[in-house]
C-alpha cells in the first residue's frame, strides 16, 4: 500500500492505496465519484478522461498513486466553471447526448478544446474529438453544441487567455 | 405550456440529459452495495475443446465456482416452435466442452475485480483441443468436425423462401447478375459493456439483480425458468444503461451465474466486463454471406432474385429467440422496397466455434441491404442506365401500397420513389457528378451512392407467431398512475437507453391529459415497479409503448372528467382535459384538486366511480404485420486509388417514418444509427483465423468511428403517417444503420467505375479496396 | 481487465531512480507517462514487480536551447512539444508530429523518452528522431553515453537501452532555416497506429538529406538510396518511386506483403514530395 495526497474537485484527500489501483477506480470504488466511466481501460475510447494538473488525462492509465500531489478534477466539480456550464447548455438544447456514458468525458475534453482555442471550426472540434467516442449521437450534434459554446464563450471573454 | 409545445410533434429537450450532465447517471457499476465482491470469469482459450478437469487450488476453493458448484442453474435453452430447428442445451458454466474462445468456465470471488482476476489465472484447466469449426458456408452441412455432435450437421435450421416462378423469371430475362457478398462478423460494442450486481433482499424474499440490459422482465422470466424461481421473488432494475443496440436484449450466462451466486453467498456480487470481454463474448453481430442472382430486362426492371444466405451465428443461441430470426429476416428482406415477383432465397443459419450471433441495430435488415442495393446498382451498370433511376423505377409506387412484397412484407404506406429523390438532392447528385468529371487535384476518385429500404416496426404478434417464435413481443403495457398531489407516473415496460422515452412518453401523456410533461415521471427498467412489456429493441417502443400510455392515458382522462364534470357540476361531454385542469362551460378545476378528491376526499366523487387514478392498458397496432418506415440513404466518398484509403465526404438521409413525436429525437436516432452504419461499412469487424482465435481484442485494432472520420449527417423527412398506430406513428430506431454500407459500398463503386472495381464485403477496408482494384485491372471478376 | 498486482516507489532524483533500478533487478520497471505501460498491465501483457516513477524527475524534464541543438529531456510531454512549449529544434516538424499521436488526453501524460524506450514498430518520435539524427542520451551505473537514435531501436521493442540504463534525454539538432520536412502518416482512424510513416529532413546547408520509413515492421527503416536522391533533387517520380521500393527490399531484417511496400511506397513517395514543392 502507498500513501499518497491528492487534491480531488478542490479537496485534499489522503489514502493508502494499492498500487496497481488505477486513478479510475480510485474516484469510482473509493471516492465515490461514479460520473467517470470505463469503456475500455486502454485509453482509446476516452470515456475515463479527467482533468489532472488542469490536463486531460485518461484515468485508465493513470495509476492513482501516480497523482500523489497532483490536483484532479471530476465532471463532479466545475462548480462555477463558466465553460462547462456554457456546454452543460448547449449540449442539451442541441441534444448532444442519448445514453449518456460519453458525456462527462466528452465535455471536460470540450472544455479542454474551448479553453486551447481549439474549437474555432468544424474540423478543428472534429480532430479535437478524436479521442471521445460517442456510439449513440453520431457526433453531429455534439459538434454543433461545442461549436455554439465556443461562440458564447468567446463573446464574453474576447481576450481570455 | 401550450400542447404544441409539448405534446406530440414537440421536439421537447430531454429530461435525462440533466442527470448526465452532472454526471449523475446510474449506471450498474455505479450502484454501490455494502459487502459486494467482485467476480472475473476463468474463460476457455480454445475454440473447440473438451474439459477434461479443472483444478483450484485447496486454499482459494470457497471463491471459485464451477458449474458442479452452482448446481441450481439449469442449461439454458431456446424453445422454437418453427419446425426443423436445433437448439442445443448451453450450460452457463461449461461442463464437459468449450464451445468458442471465452466461454465461461468458472467464476471467481474477490473483493475487488483485480483480486479475482488473479485469482482466476490461479485455476488450472485441463483441455483437450479439438478442431474448430470456422467456416460456416463450408463446413455447416457437417464436415468432420460436429459443435453439438447430436446435430450430425452444423446448422440450426435451413428454409426456404420463395414466391412466383423463379425459373421463368431465369428464363425471359434478357440481363442476369450474380455476385457474392459478404458483410464480416463484428460487434454491437455500446460504450458501457454489460454488467450485472446481484444481492438478496431477505425483507422481501427477494433475489434482486440490477443488469445493463434492453429487457429486464424477460431477463426475470429467463431468471425463473433457468433457476427455478417463482417470479414473485425475482426482481431485475435495469438503471441507466450506456447503449445496447440490440447485443443487450438477449439472456447471458454471466446473468444467470451472477444470480445464483448471490442466492448462494447472500452478499452482492457484481460482474463488470471489461473491453476485451465483451469483444470476446457479447453477442456478436452482422456475418452474412450471400450469393444472389438478378434476372432483368434491358430497361433494368428486376424480374427475379435468386440467392443463397447463410448466416453465421455461433456455438450457441441466445435466448429466447434463438439464432433462427438473422438469416430469416434477411431472406424476407432481400427483395427489399421493390415489385420484384418471382424469388427465391435458401436461408442457412450456422453453427460455429465463436461466440454466438445476437441482433444489431437492423438485424438481418444491413446485409440484405448490402445484397439487393449493389445488385440493383449492378443491374443499373449491367443496361448502362443511372442506379438512382433504375432503382426508383423498381420500386414500389405509393399508389400501388398496401403492397405485399415477395419476401412477405406488407408495406403499408410511403413514397419510396420520392425518398430516393430527396436524398440525391440532399447531395447534390449534379454537383458531384460536375466534380467527378473535373476530377480531384490530389488524384483520389470521387463516387456517389444511394441505398434504400424500408423497415418492419411495430410488429405484432401474428408476425412473431409466424417466425415459430418462443417468446412474443406483440404487446407493451402502461400503467398510469395520478397521484394525490395531481403529479404523474407513467409505469412501462421498455427501457430507454439512450432513446429519450422518459420525455418523448411523457410528450404522449401530455398530449392525451393537457398536463405539462414537467409534472409527469417515466418509471422504467424496473420489474418492481413496472407492467410487464418486453423492453426496447426491434424499433417498436415508441408506437407500442407509446400506444400504451396513450390507452392508459386516455382512460384517466375520461375518469378525470368524470370527476370534474361531478365537480363542475356538468355533464361530462360537456368538458375536457387542457392547461392542467378539467375545462368546462362555466369553470375549471384543476387536476390537483381531483386528485385530491380521489385519494384523499372520495367523499367528493360523483356515484359510482372508485377512488384512485390508475389505468392500466396493454397495445398492439392494428396491423400485426408492422408498419414501415423508409429511408434512401446516399453517400459521397473520396477513394484514394494508391492506398485504399476512403474519406467520407458526404452522408444524406431522406426517411419517413410517419408522424414524429419528438423530431430532434428522431433526428438524433437517426445519425446514431448511420454512424453504426459507417462503422459497419469502413471499420469493424472480428475476424478469425482456423484454429477459431478472434484477432481483434482491443479498441486499438476493433476500430469505432469517431468524430474526425465523420461528415455532419444530413437528414430530410418525408411525412406518411401510418395508419394504424396512435398518431400514425412508425418505429425508426434502427433505420439509420441498414443502408449506410449498402450506401458506401455503391458509392466506391461509382468512385472505381473507371477502373471497373466493385468491393462486396463490409469493411470496406484498404487492403479491399486495393484488391479489387488488382482484380478489376487484371480481369479477374472476384464477386 | 485490471492490472497485476505491482510496488510502486516514486524517487526524487535520478541517481536515486538508477539505484532503486539497479536493487530491483528484473523486476524493477521505470514509469514516465505511463500510457503504454498502464495500458499493456490493463491488459495484463506486462507485469513488472516495482514500478519507479521518473515522471517528474527534474533531471529528465530539462529542456536546453544550445546554439546548435535542442536537448529535450526524456520526460517532456507529447503535449509540451505539440503546444510549443518547449524549443524547437525541427521549424516545426516535431509539434506536427505530434499533433498526430494519439489523442490529447494521451499526449499530456506520453513522454519522448517513453516512446524511445518502448520503441513501439508503429511510434512516432523513433522515426522522427532518427530522420533528424538525433542522439539518445543514456544514464546507467557506468555514468552516461549517447548513440545515434538510427541505431538505438533495433527491432520491435527492441533497443539498446541497457540493464540499469534510463534514458535521460535526446539531443536533437537543430535545422538550418532553409531545411525542409516531410511527414506523411497514413491510418484509417484519426489518433490509431500508423499503417504506415514517412519522414523526410533535407539540410542542404548541412549537407544532410534523409527519409524514414516507420511503422514498418520493425525498427525505423533508413531508405539509403533514397536520401541520397532526396540530397540530389530526384526529377522523376518514377525513379523515385523505384528507389523507395528498393530501399524497402532492401531491409534483409523484415518482410513486407504486397499492401504493405504499396503503403510505405506512397507514404514516402508523398513525404519527399512535401519538400520538393
Amino acid at each position: 500500500m502507498t500513501a499518497i495526497r491528492v487534491r480531488i474537485n478542490g479537496s485534499e484527500v489522503a489514502d493508502d492505496l494499492p498500487p496497481r489501483l488505477s486513478l479510475a477506480d480510485f474516484l469510482r470504488e473509493r471516492r465515490n465519484l461514479t460520473g467517470t466511466h470505463l469503456g475500455c481501460e486502454h485509453g482509446v475510447c476516452g470515456a475515463c478522461t479527467v482533468l489532472v494538473d488542469g490536463e486531460p488525462a485518461r484515468s485508465c492509465l493513470t495509476l492513482a498513486v501516480a497523482c500523489d500531489e497532483r490536483a484532479v478534477e471530476t465532471i463532479e466539480g466545475f462548480g462555477g466553471d463558466p465553460i462547462i456550464a456554457a456546454l452543460r447548455q448547449t449540449f442539451h438544447q442541441n441534444h448532444a447526448l442519448q445514453c449518456g456514458f460519453c458525456t462527462p468525458a466528452m465535455l471536460i475534453t470540450a472544455r479542454d478544446l474551448i479553453l486551447r482555442q481549439r474549437a474555432g471550426s468544424e474540423r478543428e472540434i472534429r480532430d479535437g474529438l478524436a479521442g471521445n467516442i460517442c456510439r449513440c449521437t453520431g457526433y453531429t450534434n455534439i459538434v454543433i453544441a461545442i461549436a455554439e459554446a465556443a461562440k458564447e464563450i468567446g463573446k464574453e471573454a474576447p481576450n481570455a487567455q | 405550456m401550450p400542447n404544441d409545445q409539448y405534446g406530440v410533434g414537440a421536439s421537447l429537450l430531454r429530461k435525462e440529459d440533466d442527470r448526465h450532465l452532472h454526471g449523475r447517471g446510474q449506471f450498474v457499476p455505479d450502484i454501490k452495495l455494502p459487502g459486494t465482491m467482485d467476480v472475473a470469469f476463468v474463460r476457455s482459450p480454445h475454440a473447440h475443446a473438451r474439459i477434461r478437469s479443472i483444478s483450484v487450488p485447496p486454499e482459494v476453493r470457497s471463491r471459485v465456482f464451477t458449474a458442479a458448484d452452482l448446481p441450481r442453474i439449469k442449461p439454458i435453452r431456446i424453445t422454437s416452435h418453427a419446425t426443423g430447428t436445433k437448439a442445443p442445451a448451453w450450460p452457463p458454466l461449461a461442463t464437459d466442452k468449450a464451445r468458442y474462445v471465452g466461454e465461461a468456465i468458472a467464476a471467481c470471488i474477490a473483493t475487488s475485480r483485480g483480486e479475482a482476476e488473479d485469482l482466476a489465472t490461479a485455476v488450472a484447466v485441463d483441455f483437450e483441443v479439438l478442431d474448430a469449426v470456422v467456416d460456416a458456408p463450408r463446413d455447416m452441412h457437417g464436415s468432420r468436425h460436429l459443435i453439438h455432435e447430436q446435430w450430425g450437421d452444423n446448422l440450426y435450421v435451413e428454409r426456404v423462401v420463395e414466391g412466383g416462378d423463379i425459373e421463368a423469371a431465369a428464363r425471359a430475362a434478357e440481363i442476369t447478375v450474380s455476385r457474392q457478398f459478404r458483410m464480416q462478423r463484428q460487434s454491437g460494442a455500446p460504450l458501457e459493456g454489460r454488467a450485472v450486481l446481484a444481492c438478496r433482499d431477505h425483507r422481501l424474499d427477494e433475489v434482486v439483480v440490477y443488469s445493463s440490459t434492453q429487457t429486464p422482465h424477460t431477463l426475470r422470466v429467463a431468471l425463473g425458468e433457468f433457476l427455478d424461481i417463482e417470479a414473485r421473488r425475482i426482481r431485475v432494475v435495469a438503471p441507466d444503461v450506456g447503449g445496447g443496440f440490440g447485443p443487450k436484449a438477449r439472456l447471458y450466462p454471466e446473468e444467470i451465474i451472477l444470480a445464483a451466486l448471490a442466492l448462494q453467498l447472500d452478499h452482492p456480487v457484481r460482474w463488470v466486463e471489461d473491453r476485451g470481454e465483451h469483444l470476446l463474448t457479447a453477442a456478436h453481430t452482422r456475418d452474412h454471406h450471400y450469393k444472389a442472382t438478378a434476372y432483368a430486362d434491358w430497361r433494368g426492371r428486376i424480374l427475379g432474385v435468386d440467392a443463397e444466405i447463410v448466416v453465421d451465428a455461433g456455438a450457441y443461441g441466445l435466448w429466447p429467440q434463438g439464432p433462427y430470426q438473422e438469416a430469416a429476416m434477411a431472406a424476407r428482406n432481400l427483395p427489399g422496397p421493390y415489385t420484384i415477383a418471382n424469388y427465391r432465397a435458401r436461408h442457412y443459419t450456422a453453427a460455429t466455434n465463436k461466440a454466438p450471433l445476437g441482433p444489431y441495430r437492423g438485424v438481418g435488415r444491413p446485409g440484405a441491404c448490402f445484397a439487393i442495393e449493389r445488385i440493383v446498382d449492378e443491374v443499373a451498370r449491367a443496361v448502362g442506365r443511372d442506379p438512382v433511376e433504375v432503382r426508383a423505377e423498381n420500386m414500389v409506387r405509393s399508389d400501388a401500397m398496401p403492397f405485399t412484397t415477395v419476401g412477405g412484407m406488407r408495406l403499408d404506406n410511403g413514397d419510396y420513389r420520392e425518398s430516393v429523390r430527396q436524398c440525391a438532392e440532399l447531395l447534390d447528385l449534379p454537383a458531384i457528378r460536375a466534380r467527378q468529371q473535373e476530377g480531384e487535384p490530389d488524384g483520389r476518385l470521387v463516387g456517389i451512392g444511394f441505398a434504400a429500404f424500408a423497415e418492419q416496426t411495430a410488429h405484432g404478434a401474428a408476425e412473431f407467431v409466424a417466425r415459430g417464435a418462443a417468446i412474443i413481443p406483440g404487446f407493451e403495457s402502461c400503467t398510469a398512475r395520478i397521484l394525490p398531489d395531481g403529479s404523474v407516473v407513467l409505469m412501462v415496460g421498455i427501457q430507454s437507453h439512450g432513446q429519450g422515452l422518459e420525455t418523448t412518453l411523457s410528450q404522449i401523456a401530455a398530449h392525451e391529459l393537457g398536463i405539462d410533461p414537467a409534472r409527469i415521471s417515466v418509471r422504467h427498467g424496473d420489474t418492481e415497479s413496472t407492467a410487464f412489456g418486453f423492453g426496447t429493441f426491434a424499433s417498436r417502443s415508441m408506437v407500442m409503448s407509446g400506444g400504451a400510455v396513450a390507452r392508459a392515458s386516455r382512460m384517466l382522462r375520461d375518469k378525470l372528467c368524470r370527476i370534474g364534470a361531478h365537480l363542475l357540476q356538468c355533464d361530462p361531454a360537456q368538458v375536457r382535459c387542457a392547461e392542467g385542469a378539467v375545462l368546462g362551460p362555466q369553470g375549471s378545476v384543476s387536476i390537483a384538486e381531483i386528485a385530491l378528491v380521489a385519494h384523499l376526499r372520495m367523499d367528493g366523487l360523483p356515484p359510482g366511480v372508485d377512488p384512485l387514478l390508475d389505468a392500466t392498458a396493454t397495445y398492439e397496432p392494428a396491423i400485426g404485420t408492422g408498419v414501415f418506415s423508409y429511408a434512401t440513404h446516399g453517400a459521397v466518398v473520396a477513394v484514394d486509388p494508391e492506398t485504399g484509403f476512403i474519406e467520407l465526404l458526404d452522408f444524406a438521409v431522406a426517411e419517413d417514418c410517419g408522424t414524429m413525436v419528438n423530431p430532434m429525437i428522431v433526428e438524433g436516432q437517426i445519425r446514431g444509427g448511420v454512424v453504426q452504419g459507417i462503422g459497419t461499412a469502413l471499420y469493424e469487424e472480428i475476424p478469425y483465423d482456423e484454429a477459431g482465435q478472434p484477432l481483434t481484442g482491443t479498441l486499438a485494432d476493433y476500430l469505432l468511428p469517431g468524430a474526425a472520420e465523420l461528415p455532419a449527417i444530413k437528414i430530410g423527412h418525408l411525412h406518411t403517417p401510418a395508419a394504424a398506430t396512435e398518431y400514425g406513428m412508425k418505429g425508426m430506431g434502427e433505420g439509420g444503420a441498414v443502408a449506410p454500407p449498402a450506401a458506401i459500398a455503391n458509392a466506391v463503386r461509382d468512385a472505381l467505375a473507371s477502373i471497373g472495381a466493385e468491393v462486396n464485403e463490409t469493411p470496406i477496408t484498404p487492403r479491399r479496396v486495393l484488391a479489387a482494384i488488382r482484380q478489376a485491372q487484371t480481369g479477374r471478376r472476384g464477386g | 481487465m485490471k492490472a497485476p498486482p505491482v510496488d510502486y516507489i516514486r524517487p526524487r532524483s535520478l541517481t536515486e531512480a538508477l539505484d532503486l533500478l539497479a536493487n530491483a533487478g528484473a523486476e524493477g520497471r521505470v514509469i514516465a507517462g505511463g500510457q503504454s505501460l498502464v495500458a499493456m498491465m490493463n491488459l495484463r501483457l506486462a507485469s513488472p514487480g516495482l514500478l519507479i516513477d521518473i515522471a517528474r524527475l527534474p533531471e529528465l524534464l530539462t529542456v536546453v536551447d544550445h546554439a546548435d541543438a535542442v536537448t529535450l529531456g526524456a520526460c517532456v510531454t507529447h503535449a509540451a512539444i505539440e503546444d510549443g512549449r518547449v524549443a524547437d529544434p525541427s521549424h516545426g516538424l516535431m509539434p506536427r508530429v505530434a499533433a498526430t499521436l494519439a489523442y490529447r488526453a494521451i499526449r499530456t501524460r506520453g513522454t519522448i523518452g517513453g516512446s524511445l524506450a518502448l520503441s513501439d514498430p508503429a511510434a512516432e518520435w523513433p522515426v522522427v528522431l532518427a530522420a533528424l539524427d538525433a542522439e539518445v542520451i543514456l544514464y546507467g551505473s557506468s555514468g552516461w553515453r549517447s548513440l545515434k537514435c538510427s541505431e538505438f531501436t533495433t527491432g520491435i521493442f527492441q533497443t539498446k537501452l541497457a540493464e540499469n540504463e534510463i534514458i535521460e534525454s535526446a539531443r536533437i539538432p537543430k535545422l538550418s532555416a532553409d531545411a525542409r520536412c516531410g511527414y506523411v502518416k497514413l491510418c484509417r482512424k484519426s489518433g490509431e497506429f500508423a499503417n504506415a510513416l514517412a519522414v523526410v529532413v533535407t539540410d542542404p546547408r548541412r549537407g544532410y538529406s534523409r527519409v524514414v520509413s516507420g511503422a514498418a515492421n520493425g525498427a525505423p527503416l533508413v531508405l539509403a538510396d533514397t536520401s541520397r536522391l532526396v540530397a540530389a533533387g530526384p526529377r522523376d517520380p518514377d525513379a523515385l518511386r523505384g528507389t523507395i521500393g528498393s530501399d524497402l527490399d532492401h531491409a534483409s531484417d523484415r518482410h513486407f506483403d504486397e499492401f504493405e511496400r504499396n503503403l510505405h511506397t506512397v507514404a514516402a513517395t508523398r513525404a519527399v514530395q512535401q519538400v520538393l514543392v
